[in-house]
């Protein structure tokens, strides 16, 4: 999440991951690349530039 | 983490395989793709109520491709302005729809306008009369600065090869203190630039 941070946003936060394509024809490509849906929060500063 | 597009990357052949697909997704949700799709699958997978879920006409949640869900990172609250970037046939639009209620505003945008028809059919079905779409890329949002309290997008973002633009433009639209509930794809480590030039792997 680190790019958010760069980007300019606070506050980052992975709040929760999900097996999205568990099941699916691709699943095993997801496995093989770690591939996971995931809820991210983040923040536009309230003092910003 | 890469933000950046790998150089040889042609941007419009993949915009126009991602809106063939998810023109596709569209008008043959129950059609062969390489991901999940409708209410049963966002209710066991990703933890949607099932009943706001009936709640919507079938033919926005037959559509419903997310990966993850933007309503349970934080609460959207009464009377909020919520962006849905990329919303599809508009199953978590019309949800933020409801929590936002009559005095907020949900506006989805999409560049796909069978979509887009949709989500109109869908929120006129359901009454509900807060709810905008416009066709846009999510790196030109037709928004004002500031006018947003909430930006949420589901499975969306990863598809834009033009993340920084992409995401300057939701840090534009943001009001200071604004929210960021992003559903998307993380990846356990950095793909090669062989893996990120291959579009076959980005539209699946």
């Amino acid at each position: 999440m680190s790019f958010l941070r760069y980007l300019g946003f606070d506050d980052v936060r992975v709040a929760a991951r999900f097996d999205c394509f568990r099941g699916t024809k691709k699943e095993s490509t997801a496995r093989k690349y770690g591939v996971l849906g995931a809820n991210v929060f983040a923040r536009k500063p309230m003092a910003h530039g | 983490m890469a933000i950046a597009c790998p150089v040889d990357l042609d941007t419009q052949v993949l915009r126009s395989e991602v809106s063939k697909i998810y023109s596709r997704v569209a008008t043959d949700p129950d059609g062969d793709f390489h991901f999940h799709r409708g209410p049963a699958y966002a209710a066991n997978f990703l933890g949607y109520d099932p009943a706001e879920l009936a709640a919507l006409p079938n033919e926005c949640t037959a559509s419903f491709a997310g990966i993850a869900n933007p309503h349970t990172i934080a609460p959207i609250l009464r009377g909020e302005t919520v962006l849905d970037i990329g919303c599809g046939a508009g199953t978590d639009l019309l949800l933020a729809a409801r929590r936002v209620g009559p005095s907020g505003r949900a506006i989805g945008i999409d560049m796909t306008e069978v979509m887009l028809d949709r989500v109109r059919g869908s929120a006129a079905a359901v009454g509900l009369t807060n709810v905008e779409v416009r066709r846009a890329d999510a790196t030109a949002l037709p928004l004002a600065d500031a006018s947003v309290d909430v930006v949420i997008s589901n499975g969306v973002l990863n598809l834009v090869p033009e993340k920084e633009k992409a995401f300057a433009e939701i840090r534009r639209v943001l009001r200071p203190g604004g929210r960021l509930q992003l559903a998307d794809i993380v990846l356990d480590a950095e793909l090669g630039e062989d893996v990120r030039c291959n579009i076959d792997l980005w539209t699946g």
